[in-house]
C-alpha cells in the first residue's frame, strides 16, 4: 500500500513545486493569480508561507493593479487560457511603459506552457523579456478521499462550447495517478466524454510506453505494471445524469453550497449569519474596521480539519439539527467537568484540553447559526413549492400539473436560476418538454427575466439540458429500455434501479437515497452497478435493502450483470482490461501477496455535487475493510452552476 | 609490462601532494603550432577548439586555415572543422553539455551543438553591436561578454537566450576580469569580478561594489572552482590568494618574473597555476610552490578538479593526489590500506606475511577496504586499478559482513572511464568529473563523436536508456546516406523495430532539413505520439494531416496551435471547409472566436447556413452595444436573418427578438414622459411593469400588458406585489372587491401579511374559500384574530380546535371562545 495518501501527495507535490519556483525568483517579489486560480493555490500553501518565500503582495489578474512596488514580478496563470495569457501580456507592458522600475517578469503557466500562449507572448512581443516556467497543477486534494481539478469552467466548455480540453486535462492528471501506483486494471465507465478520456488514457499509456526509454534493459523492470492495490476505475460523465444536480440538495453541505456557494473549501458567509471572524489578526493586511457591516462576508473554512463539520456535512439536513443539539449538550457536559476536577492532575488534563473545546465552541457557534439561516430558507413557501416541483418529477409522476406552479414562481420572480432548473429538470428526467409548454415558459421567462435569455435557452438547449421533445424521444416509456440512448432514459432506470426509496430513513440511512429525502442520485447508482451488485439485485428483486449482504463481488466484474439495464443511460459503455506483461505481474503478486484493501477510483467527468459525495462516502463507509474509493472530478457542481454556464451575461439596459 | 611507480611525477607543494600524468602522448601534428592557436578546452575533459590567434604572425601557405575553428579531441583527433567566416571572435568557450560558443565582436553568438556543425545564433544586444565585444567568459550554462565601454552582457541559459546588461561599471582601464558561476553567488545570478585600475569591482545585475584594494593594476584575477577563494596577480609579478569576500588574504606568492603569466588558473581548489610560454608555477596554500618547464607552448585548461596540460607532443592532468592515495602509496605509508595492498603482493608470493598482515590490521580492515576501493578510482593506470581492487577484494574475503556494492559499482565505473580514456575515444575523463557528467552525460558524448557501438555497450552496461543513440544514428544515416528513400526508411525501421522510445519525430524532421520531404513522411508514420508529429507536419504544409493528428492527440492546445496557423495562412473558406467536418476543430474555433472574433463566428456560421446561431451572434452584439439605437439595429438584424424560416422554434425566436426591440423602444418612451433619466429603459417586461406600478402609473401597466399580451396571472402577482411594495394599502383594499382574482386570494393574504398589515390581511381570508377550514384557522391566528378563528372552528363544530384556541385568547376574546365551546358543548 501507498505509504502517503494521493491527496497529501498531491498537496505536498504541488506546495514544493510551486514553491520552488517562486524561490527561483530571488529577492522579494510580487505576485498576480489570476482569479480562478486563488482559491485553488490557497488549498495547499498559505499567504504566511507565500511570505516566506519573498512573495511581498498578492494581486488578483483581473484586477488590473498590479503596481511598480517590486521590481520583481510572478504571475500565475493558466496556460490553456488564450484570455488570460492576453490580459498578462498586457499588464507586462503597462509596467514596461510605465517606466521608472526596469521589472523583472516571471510567468508561471499551470498546468502547462502551452504553444498557444507562446504565441500570444510572442505576438505582444514580449516573449524575450520574461521568464516562463511551468507548474504541473493537476489534482488538488480537497478531502483526503476527493481530488479534484478545479476547473470552473469544465462544465460549460464540455457541454457548451464542445471543448475538451478539460479531457486532456483529467487524463493528464489520471496518468499522474497511475505512474504513482500503476495501471488500473480496469477501466469502466459510462458515457461519451467519459469513453473519450478512457480512450486518451490509453493512449497517453501507449505513448508513455513509447518514451519509456530503457535501452535494452531487461524488459520486467520497464513500463509500468497494472497496479497490484488499484481495483479499478470507474468513469462516470456528467452527461449520463444530469437529472441528478438539478434538484435541490438536501445534505448539509450541499444546502450551504445551494444557498451560500462553497469554493475551494471556503464559503463566504455574511458576517450578519455567522459572526466576525474571531481572530482579527487573519486579515492583517487588509486592516478592515473591526465593526461588523452588514453585507461584510467572513470566510469560512469547510473541510474535515473541523471535527463538527465533518459530522455533519453529509447528513441529511433533517437531522442536522438534532447533531447540533447533542453536540452541545456534550460540550457543556465536558466543559462542567472542570468543577469536578479534583486532583491538579484532573486539572492540567482539562486545561490542556481547553483550546480543543474552545475551538469547538467556536465551530458549534458558526454552524449552528449557519443551520438557523439555512433552515429559515427552508421553511419558506418558494422552497416548499421548488421541492415540491422537484420531488414530482423525480418520483415520474405526470409533472404538467406542476407547471402552473412554475409559472407562478416566475411571476413572484424568484431568481432565475431556480426556475430554469425546475424546468431542465423535467425536460431531463421526462425526455423534453412538450412544445407548445417550452414555448409558452420561454416567453414568460424572457418577459419576466429580460430578452438576453434568448441567449440562455439557446445555450440549454445546446447543453441538452432544455429541449422539446421530438418524435424521436416521445416514448421514454419506463418499460423500453433496450435502445442504446441518446438521451438518460429515467423513466425505465427509476424503476430497474430502483432510484427512488420512498421509506429510507434520514436519521440511520440505509440506501444512498437519504441523500435527497428519497431519490438516489443515478449516477452514483451507477458506481454502485460496478462495485456492490449483490446489494442493488436484491433491491431490485425487492427484498428488503441490506447493506451488508453482499459478498466479495470480484466475480464479475465492470457492468457484468448490467449491460442491459446500463444502456438505456445516455452514452456509450465500456468496460477496458488494461493488461500488463503477465510474467511480471505473477512476479510482482507473489511478492508482495494479495493487499488487502483495494482503491476504487471514481472519476466524475463535468463535477460532482456534494451530495453525490456524501453517496459514495456512505457506499465507502459500507466497503470499508475491502475497499477505499477515492472521489476525482473536474470540480466541484450544483444545479446553480450548471444555469451559470448557460446564462447569458449582460442586459439591455445601458452601462451607466 | 612493468608496473609504473605510483609515486611518479608526484610533487610536494605545501602540505599536500600533486601529480602530473600523461594521459596521451604525440598529441598533434607538428603542422599545427600551438603557440599561435587559441584554444579552449570543454569540461570533463570533452573536446578542445583551436582558432589561430590573430595577434600572431600567419604564415603565408597557412593563411586560409585562418578562418577554420578546428575541433579536435584531447588525444589529437580532429574532430569537425567549423568554417569561420563572420566578425572576428572575441570569445571561444565551451558549455556543460559540449556546445561550443563563439562570440564574435560585433554581439552574435553562435551556439554549436552536437559537434555536427549545427548551430543556432542569437545577439548580445545592448550595444554590443556599436562598442564591439572585447573579451568573453564562459561558465557551465551561460556567458558573460565585456563590451570595450567596460559594460557587461550577461546570457545565463541558451535554449532561450535573453542577454542582460549587468550594472555599469566605473570608467577606466580593465585589466583583467573573472566572473563567478551562478551556483557560487548569494544572488544565484553571475557576478563578475572586474580589475579595473588599482582596484577589484564585484559586479551582479543591480550593484557595482568597489573592493577597494590599492596594489592594482591585477594583470589577472581568477575565482577558485567551489567560488570561495580568489586569486589575484599584481602588477609587481605577485600572487595574491583571497577569500571571496576579499577581507583575507590567505596567501601571496612572488613569481620573480618580470612579464606576467600567460594565464592563472586554479588547480582544484586548493592551488594555482601560472603559466608562462613555456614555463608552468604551481602554487600551494602557504606560497610553496613547484615549477615545470616545457619545450614549447603549454596550453592550460582548467577543470573542477584539476589542468589538463596540452603541448604539442603530450596531454597531461595535474591534480591534487587524492587522501586516499596518498594514504597507501606515500613514501613510509604504513595505514591500514597501505598494509592491505602489501599482503595482496605477500600472498601472490606465497609467503605467511599476508595473513600476518591482515591480522594485524583486522580492527581497521573495513575501512582499509574502502580506502582501496576509493583509491582504485583515482588511479590512471589500469594495473594499479586492478591492484588496488584486488587488494580490496582479498580484504573483503576476510570480512564476514561487507556489503559490496560500492565495489561492484567502482569496477563498473572504472570499466567504463577506462575504455573511454582509450586514445582511439580520447575523452581524458577523471573519476571525479565522470561522477559530474553523469553516465548519461557521458553517452550522449560518445554519441556526438558518432562512437555509436561504445554508446551502446555503456548504456546496455549501465543499463539507461540508448534510444538517444539510435535516434542519432538514423538522423546521421539520413544525413549522410546517398541511396533513395525507400531504402533509407527501410533500413532505420528495419534497425530500430522493437526499441522502445525511439522519437521517429526527430528522425523525421532531420530528413525534412535535409530537404528529404518524402523521406520525412515515411518516418513520420512510425511516430507513436501523434502530437509530436503535429509541428513537423506543419512545418512540411501537410496541414489536413497536422490537424487530425494534434486532434488524434486530444491536446486542445495543440488543436488551437494548429488551428491559429491555419487561419492565417489559408483562405478563409477553405479553413471552414477545413474544420467542418471536425467537430472539435469547429468546436475550438467557435469558443475561441467567441472571446476574440465576433465577425470570423459570423462569418463561419453564415458560411455554414446556422442563421439561428448567426441571429445569436447579433444577439449578443446588441448586448454588448452601447446606444440603444445600436441595440434596436442590431435586434432588428437578428430578426431578419430568421425571417424566411418556418421551423415553429425559429419563428417564436424570430418573434420574440422584435419583441425585445419593441420592449425597448416602448421603454424609451417611459423614459422620455415619466423620468428624466433612464429609468425603465432595459428592463425586463415584468419588471417594468411592475415599477410602473409601484411608481403609481396603473394605466400604463394596464396598457404595457395588453400590448405585450401578458398573460393575466403574471400581471395580477406583478401588481400584488408591486402595490404591497409601495405600502398603498387602499389599492389593494380595491382589488379586495373584485369578484374572482386569476392567482386566488391566498397569495394576497400572504404577501400582505408578510408585510405586516395583519388588518389588511385578514380581508382576504373569507375569500380563500378554496382552502380547508383549518388551514383559514391558522389563517386567522396568524392575523391575531383569535374570535374569528373561533368562528371558522365554530361554524364547522371543531370543539377540539376551539379549545386550543382558547389557551391562545386572552381578554375579551377568551370569553368569546369559551362563550362558543359552550355552545358546542352538548348540554347535559
Amino acid at each position: 500500500m501507498a505509504p502517503v495518501g494521493d491527496a497529501d501527495h498531491c498537496r505536498d507535490k504541488a506546495r514544493r513545486e510551486l514553491l520552488a519556483l517562486l524561490e527561483g525568483t530571488r529577492g522579494k517579489k510580487n505576485l498576480v493569480l489570476s482569479q480562478e486560480l486563488a482559491g485553488p493555490v490557497g488549498l495547499f500553501v498559505k499567504f504566511s508561507v507565500l511570505q516566506e518565500y519573498g512573495v511581498d503582495r498578492v494581486f488578483l489578474l483581473e484586477n488590473a493593479n498590479i503596481d511598480s512596488s517590486q521590481r520583481n514580478v510572478v504571475f500565475l496563470v493558466r496556460g490553456e487560457k488564450a484570455r488570460q495569457v492576453r490580459t498578462v501580456a498586457e499588464q507586462i507592458k503597462r509596467l514596461q511603459n510605465n517606466g521608472n522600475v526596469e521589472h523583472e517578469f516571471s510567468i508561471i503557466f499551470a498546468p502547462r506552457r502551452t504553444l498557444v500562449s507562446n504565441t500570444v507572448l510572442e505576438e505582444a512581443g514580449i516573449i524575450g523579456d520574461v521568464n516562463i516556467f511551468e507548474f504541473p497543477l493537476l489534482f488538488l486534494p480537497l478531502e483526503q478521499d476527493i481530488l479534484s481539478l478545479e476547473l470552473d469552467d469544465a462544465f460549460e466548455d464540455l457541454y457548451l462550447h464542445k471543448d475538451p480540453g478539460c479531457i486532456f486535462h483529467a487524463a493528464k492528471a489520471l496518468m499522474g495517478i497511475q505512474q504513482r501506483h500503476g495501471y488500473f486494471p480496469r477501466i469502466v465507465g459510462k458515457g461519451d466524454h467519459a469513453r473519450r478520456l478512457a480512450d486518451l488514457l490509453l493512449r497517453m499509456r501507449k505513448e508513455l510506453d513509447a518514451e519509456e526509454s530503457s535501452g535494452l534493459a531487461d524488459p520486467s523492470t520497464r513500463g509500468l505494471l497494472p497496479s497490484a492495490d488499484i481495483e479499478n476505475l470507474i468513469i462516470i460523465d456528467r452527461e449520463v445524469d444530469f437529472g441528478t444536480p438539478l434538484l435541490t440538495q438536501l445534505t448539509y453541505e450541499g444546502l450551504i453550497d445551494e444557498y451560500v456557494g462553497i469554493k475551494n473549501n471556503q464559503a463566504d458567509v455574511d458576517t450578519s449569519v455567522v459572526g466576525q471572524a474571531p481572530m482579527p489578526h487573519a486579515q492583517e493586511s487588509s486592516k478592515s474596521p473591526q465593526q461588523a457591516k452588514p453585507g461584510m462576508k467572513r470566510k469560512i473554512q469547510l473541510d474535515a480539519s473541523d471535527q463538527l463539520f465533518n459530522q455533519l456535512r453529509d447528513a441529511n439536513f433533517a437531522i442536522v439539527g438534532d447533531i447540533l443539539n447533542k453536540v452541545a449538550r456534550r460540550l457543556e457536559n465536558e466543559y462542567e467537568t472542570r468543577h469536578s476536577a479534583k486532583t491538579t492532575n484532573e486539572l492540567r488534563d482539562f486545561v490542556n484540553k481547553l483550546p480543543s473545546y474552545q475551538l469547538e465552541h467556536q465551530s458549534l457557534r458558526v454552524h449552528t447559526n449557519l443551520a438557523e439561516e439555512i433552515m429559515r430558507l427552508t421553511r419558506s413557501e418558494t422552497f416548499r413549492k421548488i421541492l415540491e416541483v422537484q420531488q414530482s418529477n423525480a418520483a415520474g409522476a405526470d409533472t404538467t400539473y406542476q407547471h402552473e406552479t412554475i409559472e407562478e414562481l416566475i411571476a413572484r420572480d424568484v431568481p432565475i436560476k431556480s426556475v430554469l432548473r425546475l424546468l431542465c429538470l423535467e425536460s431531463c428526467m421526462a425526455g423534453g418538454l412538450r412544445p407548445r409548454d417550452l414555448e409558452n415558459f420561454k416567453r414568460q421567462v424572457v418577459q419576466a427575466y429580460g430578452h438576453q435569455h434568448l441567449l440562455t435557452f439557446w445555450a440549454l438547449e445546446k447543453m441538452e439540458l432544455l429541449q422539446p421533445r421530438s418524435s424521436a424521444t416521445t416514448m421514454l416509456l419506463p418499460t423500453s429500455g433496450t435502445q442504446a440512448g441518446t438521451k438518460t432514459n429515467y423513466g425505465y432506470l427509476r424503476k430497474n434501479l430502483r432510484l427512488v426509496i420512498e421509506e429510507v430513513s434520514e436519521k440511520d440511512p440505509n440506501d444512498i437515497s437519504y441523500v435527497y429525502s428519497g431519490f438516489a442520485p443515478l449516477s452514483v447508482r451507477l458506481v454502485q452497478c460496478v462495485i456492490q451488485k449483490p446489494y442493488i439485485l436484491s433491491l431490485i428483486k425487492g427484498n428488503s435493502p441490506t447493506a451488508t449482504s453482499n459478498n466479495a463481488s470480484a466475480a464479475s466484474p465492470g457492468w457484468l450483470g448490467f449491460e442491459d439495464v446500463v444502456k438505456s443511460a445516455r452514452g456509450s459503455t465500456f468496460n477496458i482490461v488494461q493488461k500488463g506483461d503477465d510474467k511480471a505481474v505473477r512476479a510482482r503478486q507473489t511478492l508482495s501477496g494479495n493487499a488487502g484493501t483495494k482503491t476504487v477510483y471514481v472519476f466524475f467527468l463535468g463535477g460532482i455535487t456534494f451530495t453525490e459525495i456524501a453517496a459514495l462516502r456512505f457506499i465507502a463507509a459500507q466497503e470499508a475493510p475491502r475497499r477505499k474509493l477515492i472521489i476525482c472530478t473536474t470540480g466541484i457542481i450544483s444545479g446553480d452552476r450548471m444555469m451559470n454556464a448557460a446564462l447569458a451575461h449582460g442586459s439591455f439596459a445601458s452601462p451607466e | 609490462m612493468a608496473p609504473s611507480n605510483p609515486l611518479a611525477n608526484w610533487e610536494k607543494v605545501g602540505d599536500s601532494f600533486y601529480r602530473k600524468i600523461t594521459v596521451y602522448d604525440a598529441v598533434f601534428d607538428d603542422e599545427v603550432e600551438l603557440e599561435n592557436y587559441i584554444v579552449a578546452g570543454a569540461p570533463y575533459g570533452g573536446t578542445i577548439a583551436l582558432y589561430r590567434d590573430e595577434t600572431k604572425p600567419v604564415r603565408l601557405r597557412d593563411s586560409q586555415s585562418r578562418s577554420n575553428i578546428d575541433i579536435y579531441s584531447y588525444s589529437g583527433k580532429l574532430i569537425n572543422r567549423i568554417h569561420w567566416e563572420q566578425a572576428t571572435i572575441r570569445g571561444l568557450g565551451w558549455s556543460d553539455k559540449e556546445e561550443l560558443l563563439v562570440v564574435a565582436e560585433d554581439g552574435t553568438v553562435r551556439r554549436y551543438f552536437g559537434l555536427d556543425g549545427e548551430f543556432t545564433s542569437f545577439s548580445l544586444g545592448n550595444g554590443a553591436e556599436e562598442y564591439g565585444v572585447r573579451a568573453c567568459q564562459f561558465w557551465a550554462s551561460g556567458l558573460v561578454a565585456l563590451l570595450s565601454n567596460n559594460q557587461l552582457i550577461a546570457v545565463s541559459k541558451y535554449d532561450e537566450p535573453r542577454p542582460k546588461l549587468l550594472a555599469p561599471c566605473p570608467e577606466g582601464e580593465v585589466s583583467s576580469w573573472a566572473l563567478i558561476s551562478p551556483t557560487h553567488t548569494l544572488s544565484r545570478s553571475v557576478e563578475v569580478l572586474l580589475a579595473v585600475d588599482k582596484t577589484v569591482f564585484l559586479i551582479d545585475s543591480t550593484d557595482a561594489e568597489d573592493k577597494i584594494l590599492q596594489d592594482g593594476p591585477f594583470k589577472h584575477v581568477g575565482v577558485s572552482p567551489t567560488g570561495r577563494f580568489i586569486a589575484l596577480y599584481t602588477s609587481e609579478g605577485k600572487l595574491w590568494v583571497v577569500s571571496n569576500d576579499f577581507q583575507n588574504k590567505l596567501c601571496e606568492y612572488d613569481s620573480k618574473a618580470r612579464v606576467p603569466p600567460s594565464s592563472v588558473n586554479w588547480c582544484g581548489d586548493e592551488a594555482v597555476v601560472l603559466a608562462w610560454e613555456d614555463e608552468i608555477h604551481l602554487v600551494g596554500p602557504s606560497g610553496a610552490a613547484s615549477k615545470y618547464y616545457y619545450d614549447g607552448r603549454v596550453h592550460v585548461i582548467p577543470e573542477f578538479d584539476g589542468v589538463h596540460l596540452l603541448t604539442n607532443d603530450s596531454c597531461e592532468f595535474l591534480h591534487k593526489v587524492d587522501g586516499t592515495t596518498e594514504e597507501i602509496f606515500r613514501l613510509g605509508a604504513s595505514s591500514p590500506s597501505s598494509v592491505l595492498l602489501d599482503s595482496v603482493e605477500q600472498m601472490e608470493k606465497k609467503s605467511p606475511k599476508a595473513d600476518e598482515n591482515i591480522q594485524r590490521i583486522r580492527s581497521s580492515l573495513p575501512a582499509a577496504v574502502d580506502t582501496c576501493i576509493k583509491a582504485a578510482g583515482h588511479e590512471f593506470d589500469s594495473y594499479w586499478q586492478k591492484r588496488l581492487l584486488k587488494a580490496a577484494s582479498f580484504g573483503k574475503s576476510v570480512l564476514e559482513l561487507y556489503n559490496s556494492d560500492e565495489f561492484v559499482e567502482m569496477t563498473e565505473k572504472l570499466r567504463v572511464i577506462s575504455a573511454v580514456r582509450d586514445y582511439k575515444i580520447g575523452i581524458p575523463i577523471s573519476y571525479a568529473q565522470y561522477l559530474r557528467l553523469t553516465p548519461e552525460g557521458l553517452v550522449e558524448r560518445l554519441t556526438n563523436r558518432h562512437e555509436y557501438l561504445l554508446a551502446i555497450r555503456v548504456s546496455e552496461y549501465l543499463q539507461i536508456p540508448a534510444d538517444k543513440i539510435y535516434v542519432h544514428w538514423a538522423s546521421q544515416k539520413v544525413r549522410v546516406s546517398t541511396v533513395d528513400d525507400e531504402a533509407v526508411c527501410k533500413l532505420i525501421v528495419q534497425r530500430l523495430e522493437g526499441k522502445p522510445g525511439i522519437s521517429f519525430e526527430m528522425i523525421a524532421q532531420t530528413a525534412y532539413d535535409e530537404g528529404r520531404s518524402h523521406l520525412a513522411t515515411r518516418l513520420l508514420n512510425h511516430e507513436p505520439r501523434a502530437g509530436k508529429q503535429v509541428p513537423l507536419l506543419l512545418n512540411m504544409e501537410e496541414d489536413e494531416l497536422a490537424l487530425d493528428k494534434a486532434i488524434e492527440s486530444g491536446d486542445d492546445d495543440l488543436v488551437n496551435f494548429v488551428l491559429l496557423h491555419l487561419k492565417s495562412k489559408i483562405p478563409l473558406a477553405s479553413f471552414f471547409r477545413m474544420i467542418n467536418t471536425r467537430p472539435m476543430a469547429s468546436a475550438l474555433v467557435e469558443a475561441t472566436a467567441r472571446d476574440e472574433d465576433m465577425e470570423l463566428l459570423k462569418d463561419l456560421y453564415y458560411q455554414d447556413d446556422r442563421p439561428l446561431d448567426g441571429s445569436n451572434a447579433l444577439l449578443v452584439e446588441a448586448l454588448a452595444a452601447d446606444q440603444v439605437q445600436q441595440k434596436i439595429e442590431k435586434l432588428q438584424l437578428a430578426s431578419r436573418l430568421l425571417s424566411d424560416s418556418k421551423d415553429p422554434t425559429v419563428v417564436l425566436q424570430q418573434k420574440l427578438i422584435s419583441e425585445a426591440s419593441h420592449l425597448l423602444k416602448a421603454q424609451e418612451a417611459l423614459d422620455k414622459d415619466l423620468a428624466d433619466r433612464t429609468e425603465f429603459l432595459g428592463l425586463s417586461l415584468n419588471e417594468t411593469i411592475y415599477r410602473l406600478i409601484r411608481a403609481g402609473y396603473g394605466k400604463r401597466a394596464q396598457k404595457m400588458q395588453g400590448e405585450f399580451r401578458m398573460p393575466e396571472k403574471t400581471y395580477w402577482w406583478l401588481r400584488l406585489r408591486a402595490l404591497v411594495a409601495k405600502r398603498d394599502w387602499g389599492e389593494l383594499e380595491e382589488l379586495n372587491k373584485n369578484k374572482k382574482s386569476p392567482i386566488g386570494w391566498e397569495p394576497f393574504y400572504n404577501e400582505v401579511l408578510g408585510a405586516g398589515n395583519t388588518k389588511l390581511a385578514s380581508l382576504f381570508v373569507p375569500k380563500c374559500t378554496n382552502l380547508s377550514v383549518a388551514e383559514r384557522i391558522e389563517m386567522w391566528v396568524k392575523c391575531g384574530m383569535i374570535v374569528k378563528a373561533g368562528e371558522e372552528a365554530h361554524k364547522a363544530k371543531d370543539l377540539n380546535t376551539l379549545e386550543l384556541l382558547r389557551n391562545k385568547a386572552s381578554g375579551p376574546a377568551a370569553t368569546e371562545i369559551e362563550r362558543m365551546i359552550n355552545q358546542l358543548r352538548p348540554r347535559k
